[in-house]
């Protein structure tokens, strides 16, 4: 396995088999997949296409049929790679009868922190994912957009050096759907390697490096967003300030040098854009802070590894 | 290893909490123990011997009723954790499957235990209430103890009642106070028993022992005699071993089967094991009636409650000959347990 991948998939298949053994459906056909250290990788496609069923087995929660995965170059199942990620399942998966401060604390103790640190990052998580008012109530009683916080929570409480994000803006409205784009694009540029599957194809297109598009559990497409989006026939010139006079004359100048008439409109902002805006003159719109200890990323990884 | 066991930890205190939290916890419990405690109310034969009914059936309801909250908590707390997703949230962890299961089994025996130390106080409180005949200076003939029997069902309802002011005003959680309420308001009513006699008298004021030996105890501010019988301590230690069997047994089971299936097979295998020493007598070794008998855990050894009639005693040494078979059926289930959940896809 090359040093600079952190996951690496050759072949991997899974099929799915009922109580006698007989294969039910086959999930994941022989899949090769890359993520790079550093990166933000998306995977996509449309339900039943084998996404989750990947991160499964990435995780060794799922017993690969044939094939080979490695994290960090070692199989799943091995606790020491374990170690290093943090996963955010599509569903927050929660005992519902604690509460977020308990839940982290729980969560922390899995991976050897020791109380203290332990209670330290529980409460910096608890104040960055904006639960720190309700850190004392039973998350079984928590709507799912709070229950995803705490879910985004727990991923991070090792200071994890892959993040794997299965459906990370569900449930969220549109603020926190922000602040999870933010979060995965801090934690990139602080050299965590991230793994995340969407439905939301916008929210992919704006943190994700390169993508894969999976269909009926294949691989159908892989590459750099900007490389597979590209229309190489055509320009778009993105103007401020120009008159209506300017934009004639500019138009008839492009319409005479390639032969035929051009497309003319004036962008609007997004719906989320003009949500945001709406929403930020109430004061909701909290700039994003990252946990402090996630910011030392280096440092943290080391520490929860000597643990 | 440390690792290990703080994980273990970790996982047993948090099965324990939410197991203590669900309802049907905290009503198994209130059942054993008020049908314990209301025994001597409804007795109407002595079986030969004082006590004898109000000790038996408590003994009864802690197996039976045990049986069900470790089976069914350990359904809970594997098959159903498995289904809901919250298994694979550990296991996603560096956390070995192996640790998971063990410390599921170590979460559920802690539930149990409370339930056991709840039950075998409402027993032994029981009994003390039964019908006993009492010859003192000024009476003799049967006397139940009204006042202990009153004090324990109030006991219960403090319990339930500190639980929900808990829960108004400080929102501590009701599940977890009530049910550990109950047990600590039993075990405070045994213990407070033993400063009256059954007549209500206080021993220091009135200067006589629980036992009628006729001793001065006048210069004692409080005397203290429990008017309990210790004897049934060693035979509900032994269904406290069996409990843990049938707890290993459960969370095995659950690995692959829903709680409901997991507590079937389990009340197959009580009554297989009670009968064992009946349906396999004279059986080869290699018969089916004898790999069944070899397989299934020999509940005789843990159910010895004729052994204290008319004033029998349980050897220690027995109690403890008994929790090595125990230890061992532990291990061999929760092996079996591990070596189910090793390959068992987690969706």
């Amino acid at each position: 396995m090359d040093a600079d991948n952190v996951i690496e998939t050759h072949g991997a298949r899974k099929v799915f088999r009922d109580f006698w053994r007989r294969p039910v459906v086959e999930a994941v056909k022989g899949l090769d997949l890359t993520v790079r250290r550093g990166e933000v990788y998306g995977l996509l496609g449309p339900n039943g296409s084998g996404k989750s069923t990947t991160i499964k087995m990435l995780l060794g929660l799922l017993r690969p049929t044939s094939g080979t995965l490695c994290v960090f170059g070692a199989p799943p199942s091995d606790t020491q790679a374990k170690s290093r990620i943090g996963y955010l399942p599509e569903v927050s998966h929660l005992h519902p009868f604690l509460t977020p401060r308990e839940t982290l604390m729980y969560y922390a103790s899995l991976f050897g922190l020791g109380r203290e640190d332990a209670r330290r990052r529980t409460e910096e998580l608890l104040k960055m994912v904006d639960l720190d008012h309700a850190a004392d109530r039973a998350v079984g009683r928590f709507s799912k957009g709070m229950a995803r916080r705490v879910g985004l929570a727990q991923a991070l409480v090792n200071a994890p050096e892959l993040l794997i994000l299965d459906e990370p803006t569900s449930g969220l409205d549109p603020i926190g759907c922000r602040e999870v784009k933010d979060l995965v694009r801090l934690l990139a540029k602080d050299g965590v390697s991230v793994l995340m599957t969407s439905h939301l194809l916008a929210d992919v297109e704006d943190v994700c490096d390169r993508v894969a598009i999976m269909d009926r559990g294949e691989l159908r497409a892989e590459g750099r967003i900007g490389e597979l989006l590209r229309q190489p026939d055509a320009v778009r010139f993105l103007v401020a300030g120009l008159d209506e006079q300017a934009v004639a004359a500019l138009r008839g100048t492009i319409e005479s040098r390639v032969g035929h008439p051009v497309q003319q409109d004036y962008p609007s902002m997004s719906l989320e854009a003009y949500f945001l805006q709406v929403v930020a003159s109430d004061g909701r719109l909290r700039a994003f802070e990252v946990a402090p200890f996630l910011k030392r990323q280096e440092n943290a990884g080391a520490e929860t590894r000597h643990a | 290893m440390a690792l290990a066991l703080r994980q273990l930890c970790a996982i047993a205190l948090a099965t324990w909490v939410e197991a203590i939290q669900q309802p049907v916890a905290l009503l198994v419990q209130l059942t054993a123990v008020v049908m314990t405690l209301l025994v001597p109310v409804f007795q109407l034969h002595r079986f030969g011997e004082e006590g004898r009914l109000a000790r038996d059936s408590g003994l009864s309801c802690m197996l039976v009723f045990g049986l069900v909250l470790a089976a069914g908590t350990a359904g809970r707390s594997v098959a159903d954790e498995i289904a809901r997703g919250t298994a694979s949230a550990a296991i996603g962890k560096p956390v070995a499957r192996a640790t998971f299961l063990c410390a599921k089994w170590l979460g559920v025996f802690g539930v149990v235990a409370v339930f056991w130390s709840a039950v075998l106080a409402a027993t032994l409180l029981s009994e003390r209430c039964s019908a006993h005949f009492v010859v003192q200076e000024d009476f003799a003939g049967y006397a139940t103890d009204p006042r202990t029997l009153a004090l324990s069902l109030a006991g219960v309802a403090v319990g339930l009642l500190v639980a929900a002011a808990r829960h108004f005003f400080w929102r501590r959680r009701f599940g977890v106070t009530a049910f550990l309420g109950v047990a600590l308001s039993q075990i405070l009513v045994s213990v407070l028993s033993g400063f009256y006699n059954r007549f209500g008298q206080f021993f220091a004021a009135r200067g006589e022992s629980a036992c009628g030996c006729g001793g001065e105890h006048l210069h004692a501010l409080l005397d203290w005699h429990p008017g309990l019988n210790g004897r049934v301590v060693a035979a509900a230690v032994l269904v406290l071993l069996a409990l843990a069997v049938f707890a290993a047994l459960a969370t095995a089971l659950a690995t692959r089967l829903q709680t409901g299936a997991a507590l079937a097979v389990c009340a197959l295998a009580l009554l297989l094991g009670l009968a064992g020493d009946t349906f396999a007598v004279n059986a080869s070794v290699l018969s089916a009636r004898g790999v069944a008998a070899g397989l299934l855990p020999d509940v005789q050894h843990f159910w010895m409650c004729d052994a204290l009639a008319n004033g029998g005693r349980i050897a220690w040494s027995y109690v403890g000959a008994v929790s090595a078979y125990a230890v061992t059926c532990c291990a061999i289930f929760l092996t079996a347990g591990c070596l189910s959940f090793r390959g068992r896809d987690l969706g």
